[in-house]
């Protein structure tokens, strides 16, 4: 007789039915997949960046296609933590799913506010601090990347919240485990990695960037193996689960980052490609440990086996 | 309606579709037709499809396509080739299997009583506006076809055009066809005629931004359906907005076609390419 496998994951106190979530900004407020996929069968839905006040985002052109990936500079368009309460928030708890909510901000303030106001409200799950964002003048990426205002903006994050508390982190860094510990020691209880790799495309007809922005965050399979040697570094640097993503297609990318350490992972730009990209990931997972005798999902976190040499790449 | 997330009956879905032809109609552009089983009775005119180019992760997006007409199972989409995704589209022979997502977004609205539309295509603008045509022409509506290209040569749909409407002007940039000019001229005598309820149009920006502000002169209600570059197509990333006077919308959701005096054509974005 063929057990079923186990696949549930804990991220802090936050208990997941499986370890496949959505990646912020790529998935808004699960509303709009929600012909595609039974958001019940997620580990977690994470939202799109909320901010204290709504905020307009860049111009346009925001996306630009780039070999196996995306660049793009949406900025953080959104509604405000209000509208998003009311509207997003309201029709989301409806759903039998763990809600991650990303929080955004100008300042170290606004962050905490944001918190503060999604705490008074009472129904989300969990926080992932967006501290990483490369498409914003202000905040995202700024306070991302060195680690007193990484540590600053969680620990700010941490006084108005018991709740789990990720801190989303950038690759754009020169040692991402500096950062992921000092935001572990400002009390993250995971961190999620990567954000988008900053980048850039020019269109030769025209000589014009093909961003309006110049610059954006690159996403899809171009960036799996960075993100995945990240998630390898981070997870041996810290005693927090790692969120992996990055890139992540199909089940066996999101083998590939538990092996790697990860507890749980996050698709992001394949569910642009295929809506219903995350539940084929759900049961490609299990099947991949059904097949192998896996009992536990879990088990397959860290389960790499390095050779001797490992060691000598680290840092 | 004509938005598909606007009832319950009919919700976007992925679909199997299998090429049943790929002809070329024009200088670089070519329509493509698709058997799309039971989406095909599901697309109102103006809505688009989202559809797969590649089997791998290069080039990683769908391309979105108005539906240019359906026929039983089968939908057209007319497509120019601009860049990766189009190319190998134009590569496809009978029998290609890919799939699509549909039906997404927003289409024309028709009024209740409209006697006469105008509509007006630029180049392969003329996509989203030939099921339109076919259904009001069926409803019994006058209609008039400004019709523009850059040349003979390529003019797209003229004879669904004819086929369905009272009149048809054509304008060429460089004379090969009709009017030597812009279709913005035609446009502007054809509303200084005064009989039209509702203009339909779609093409370059620049064109759309001239003909809705010759629409707001002559005091005919405008719309307009606009092309942005776009990831997910289905209202979640925000990649294709468009500037309008209550915010930013989506193209893919919100839209395609907007009411004309909505749209803030200052901020617009320079042309997409795919």
């Amino acid at each position: 007789m063929t057990h079923a496998v186990d696949m549930r994951v804990s991220i802090g106190a936050l208990q997941l039915r499986n370890p496949v979530m959505t990646a912020s900004g790529t998935f808004a407020s699960g509303r709009e997949y929600a012909d595609f996929v039974d958001l019940a069968r997620l580990g977690a839905v994470v939202t799109k960046g909320v901010s204290l006040t709504p905020w307009e985002g860049n111009a346009s052109p925001r996306i630009a296609e780039t070999p196996a990936g995306i660049l793009n500079s949406i900025g953080l368009q959104n509604p405000g933590v209000e509208a998003f309460i009311e509207r997003d928030l309201a029709w989301l708890s409806t759903i039998d799913v763990p809600v991650i909510v990303n929080v955004s901000g100008h300042s170290v303030a606004e962050y905490a506010a944001v918190v503060r106001r999604l705490e008074e409200d009472g129904r989300a799950h969990a926080y992932e601090i967006n501290i990483s964002c490369p498409n914003v003048d202000e905040g995202g990426m700024t306070f991302g990347t060195a680690c007193a205002p990484a540590a600053e903006v969680v620990a700010a994050c941490r006084a108005e919240t018991d709740r789990t508390l990720i801190a989303k982190l950038s690759p754009n860094v020169t040692d991402v485990t500096e950062i992921a510990r000092a935001v572990v020691d400002a009390g993250a209880d995971a961190v999620s990695l990567i954000n988008t790799l900053l980048g850039m495309s020019v269109d030769i007809d025209s000589f014009r960037p093909r961003l309006a922005r110049v610059v954006g965050g690159l996403s899809g399979p171009a960036i799996k193996p960075v993100a995945l040697r990240m998630v390898w570094q981070t997870a041996g640097a810290v005693d927090v689960p790692v969120i992996g993503m990055g890139g992540i297609m199909d089940a066996s990318d999101a083998v590939e980052f538990m092996l790697a350490g990860a507890s749980a992972v996050a698709l992001g730009t394949a569910n642009f490609v295929d809506p219903d990209a995350t539940v084929r990931v759900v049961d490609g997972l299990g099947e991949f440990c059904r097949l192998r005798g896996i009992g536990r999902v879990a088990s397959l976190t860290g389960a790499l086996v390095a050779g001797d040499n490992a060691s000598e790449v680290d840092a | 309606m004509s938005c598909s997330h606007a009832h319950t009956s009919t919700r976007a879905a992925v679909h199997s579709a299998t090429v049943v032809s790929n002809e070329r109609i024009a200088e670089g552009v070519g329509v493509l037709t698709m058997d799309a089983g039971n989406l095909a009775t599901q697309i109102a005119p103006g809505q688009f499809v989202h559809l797969r180019v590649a089997e791998g992760i290069d080039p990683l997006l769908r391309r979105p396509f108005s539906v240019h007409r359906v026929s039983g199972s089968r939908i057209e989409v007319l497509y120019q080739v601009l860049g990766r995704g189009t190319r190998l589209m134009s590569e496809w022979e009978g029998g290609h299997a890919t799939d699509l997502i549909g039906p997404l977004g927003c289409g024309w609205r028709i009024p209740n009583r409209v006697e006469h539309a105008l509509l007006v295509a630029g180049g392969l603008g003329a996509a989203p506006l030939g099921m339109l045509a076919e259904e009001l022409a069926a409803e019994g509506t006058a209609i008039t076809v400004a019709l523009g290209a850059p040349s003979a040569d390529r003019l797209v749909a003229r004879d669904l055009f004819e086929a369905n409407a009272r009149r048809v002007e054509v304008a060429t940039d460089d004379g090969s066809d009709g009017h030597r000019g812009f279709v913005t001229a035609v446009t502007e005598a054809l509303l200084a005629s005064g009989d039209f309820d509702v203009a339909y149009v779609c093409g370059p920006e620049v064109m759309a931004r001239i003909v809705a502000a010759q629409c707001a002169s002559a005091g005919v209600s405008c719309q307009v359906s606009l092309e942005r570059l776009m990831a997910c197509g289905i209202g979640a990333c925000l990649s294709c907005v468009v500037s309008t006077t209550s915010g930013r919308k989506r193209a893919c959701y919100d839209g395609p076609v907007f009411d004309a005096e909505e749209v803030l054509w200052d901020a617009s974005e320079i042309p997409p390419r795919h």
